[in-house]
């Protein structure tokens, strides 16, 4: 009954959080050197019109980023993500094209875009995490079914059936992206500073509560959890990058119209997700490209292009429910076991009589 | 009791049915802070259920539960939890997809009672390293940081668990079966645990436990509930005499 001293025992590897273990740093090296070799080579084999289709990907990672937090980390399915892109994206097209009588800066728009997405978000979220599981996930539905029509028929400010044009680009400091080329070294930055942004609330108490909320409510609430209140903060997260993505998305584009803000473009966002790996900001970031140019790979057979589609997301649900990432992590597990085994050999010493009770 | 201590907790007449069945039958006991509360009885007598109005899964449809002389049946569980009621479950609850840091991390969230926010803008969680370290030594096991949770063998995740809950520094803490499951050496770090909890830490333990080896060895305390009723309570002597409590774990001699 009293402390023992356990001279046999190994102690804590290492408690700090500087503590990285040969994956960790094994995987940080690799996605480095993919990102920079991303960076560098892919403009110089891409065409102006693949370099547009890229530029979208990479504004459809960000707001699957959004995505990849409710789902990902928190286990909330919302097919929102269009609904707040909308809110950005025409909060944006609005205040800078001049058709309101006003032609802000885009920058400071833009940071005004995210933050009123996110109120928005803020409070469909409060409203809607009345509701849990599957009847929130319904409840999302209905969420983009009325904003989509009223980006689709609300003229005073979305334009209708028309959508919004003249929308002018992003600029900093008196310096705009000439073309697709410069544009992708742009959204680049948002994509890094979205990723890193998204990263730390993984490492953070926010992060933690959200896989409490997503893997064990009761244990959840008896460590101190508020789970309504942590969902709609992650709804509320979610709904900034997809205003962020929205508004990128109406500057890049210089034209909006509902039809990228329909239920069909939302469960796009979900495939992204889940294809990559819907817990990986990597794996998010692959979905996002491979879901957004699949389309124009897959050119030659655009005849079966949504069959090939279906099918392949069937398949990628079974033997993939963990998305590229999963599989990914999966095979450096295998790569990296004798850690493993040094940990078994250690606790054989001990008598694993089972107890008595 | 000594009249000096005031409770930590207090349940007075607290019932919960469930349809016919009597849960709780105005149960009325006190936890007293550094003190080893056994909370005994037949299986489906309610022991749980009590566990469960305390941390405010359930709500008691009678009764009143005070904290600190403070009642808190309006209190929703996570903020009795942030208030210092921890507890730890019959099956270990973790989160089974995240390692071992993160699981324990969340005791200490908790305990740091920083905001997301402060957390999220660079509040570290100070200080529980050694404290996890010196829980570790008492638990007798020890662990790679970045593991998963269910690397760790049944008996270690139910003595982790109460680690963790230490790292939020309960003030009350529940404790649902910490031996079932645990071999020998295991149930005395358990012990072990939960004698630091109370005799350093001040915590004011209740112990659900059908090990009697356990509950007589570190109990002050002992009440008996069946059938949702308290039918004894006393020190561990008291309780092995009591008529009562004899007929309820091994029925009535038709005889006598």
């Amino acid at each position: 009954m009293s402390e023992k001293n356990n001279s046999n025992q190994k102690i804590i590897v290492d408690l700090k959080d500087t503590s990285i273990s040969a994956i960790s740093i094994f995987k940080i090296v690799a996605i480095t050197a993919a990102f920079i070799a991303f960076a560098v080579y892919t403009p110089k084999f891409t065409n102006a019109y693949s370099m547009m289709i890229l530029n979208i990907s990479l504004i459809n990672f960000i707001a699957a980023l959004g995505l990849s937090v409710m789902l990902g980390m928190g286990g909330q399915l919302s097919f929102a993500a269009v609904s707040f892109m909308g809110t950005g994206a025409y909060f944006v097209a609005n205040l800078t094209n001049g058709r309101l009588g006003v032609a802000w800066e885009p920058v400071p728009v833009l940071v005004g875009a995210v933050l009123f997405s996110a109120v928005f978000a803020y409070i469909c979220g409060s409203i809607l995490f009345r509701l849990s599981g599957t009847y929130f996930t319904f409840a999302t539905i209905g969420l983009v079914q009325v904003t989509w029509s009223v980006y689709l028929n609300y003229r005073p400010l979305c334009g209708g059936p028309d959508g919004v044009s003249g929308i002018p680009v992003i600029r900093f400091f008196g310096m705009s992206p000439r073309d697709y080329h410069d544009w992708f070294y742009v959204l680049l930055i948002f994509v890094l500073l979205a990723g890193f942004l998204v990263e730390r609330i993984r490492r953070t108490r926010l992060g933690r509560s959200l896989a409490s909320v997503r893997d064990n409510e009761i244990a959840a609430q008896t460590l101190g959890v508020n789970i309504y209140k942590t969902k709609v903060i992650a709804f509320t997260v979610a709904g900034a990058l997809s205003g962020l993505a929205g508004g990128l998305y109406a500057m890049h584009n210089q034209f909006i119209s509902s039809d990228i803000f329909t239920f069909d473009m939302a469960t796009t966002y979900v495939i992204m997700a889940m294809l990559g790996g819907v817990n990986n900001t990597v794996g998010v970031f692959v979905g996002a490209l491979l879901v957004t140019m699949l389309p124009e790979w897959l050119r030659p057979i655009q005849r079966y292009l949504k069959l090939t589609y279906g099918v392949g997301i069937i398949f990628l649900m079974i033997f993939m429910p963990m998305g590229l990432a999963g599989l990914g992590n999966m095979i450096l597990k295998k790569f990296f076991r004798r850690k493993k085994g040094q940990k078994e050999t250690l606790l054989t010493d001990e008598d694993e009589t089972g107890g008595e009770v | 009791m000594d009249a000096l201590c005031k409770p930590i907790l207090r349940l007075d007449g607290v019932s919960k049915r469930f349809g016919g069945v009597v849960a709780a039958d105005s149960t009325t006991f006190s936890v007293f802070p550094g003190r080893v509360h056994g909370l005994i009885g037949p299986n489906g007598a309610g022991k749980s259920t009590l566990m469960n109005l305390i941390s405010g899964i359930y709500t008691p449809d009678s009764g009143t539960i005070y904290f600190d002389e403070r009642d808190i049946g309006k209190v929703p569980s996570h903020d009795r939890a942030r208030m210092g009621i921890g507890r730890t479950f019959q099956t270990p609850r973790f989160l089974q997809r995240s390692n071992i840091r993160d699981n324990l991390l969340l005791g200490a969230d908790l305990g740091s009672g920083y905001g997301y926010a402060a957390s999220y803008f660079g509040k570290k969680v100070t200080g529980f390293e050694a404290y996890l370290e010196r829980l570790l030594a008492i638990a007798g096991f020890s662990f790679a940081w970045e593991d998963d949770i269910s690397s760790l063998p049944y008996g270690q995740r139910k003595l982790l668990e109460i680690v963790r809950s230490l790292l939020s520094n309960p003030r009350v803490m529940l404790v649902d079966e910490p031996a079932a499951g645990l071999n020998n050496r295991e149930i005395e770090n358990a012990m072990a645990l939960l004698d630091f909890a109370a005799k350093e830490k001040n915590i004011g333990i209740l112990l659900i436990e059908h090990s009697m080896d356990m509950i007589m060895n570190i109990c002050k305390d002992i009440v008996v509930i069946n059938f949702g009723k308290v039918i004894a309570a006393g020190n561990p002597a008291e309780i092995q005499s009591n008529e009562d409590v004899i007929v309820a774990y091994l029925g009535r001699n038709l005889d006598a």
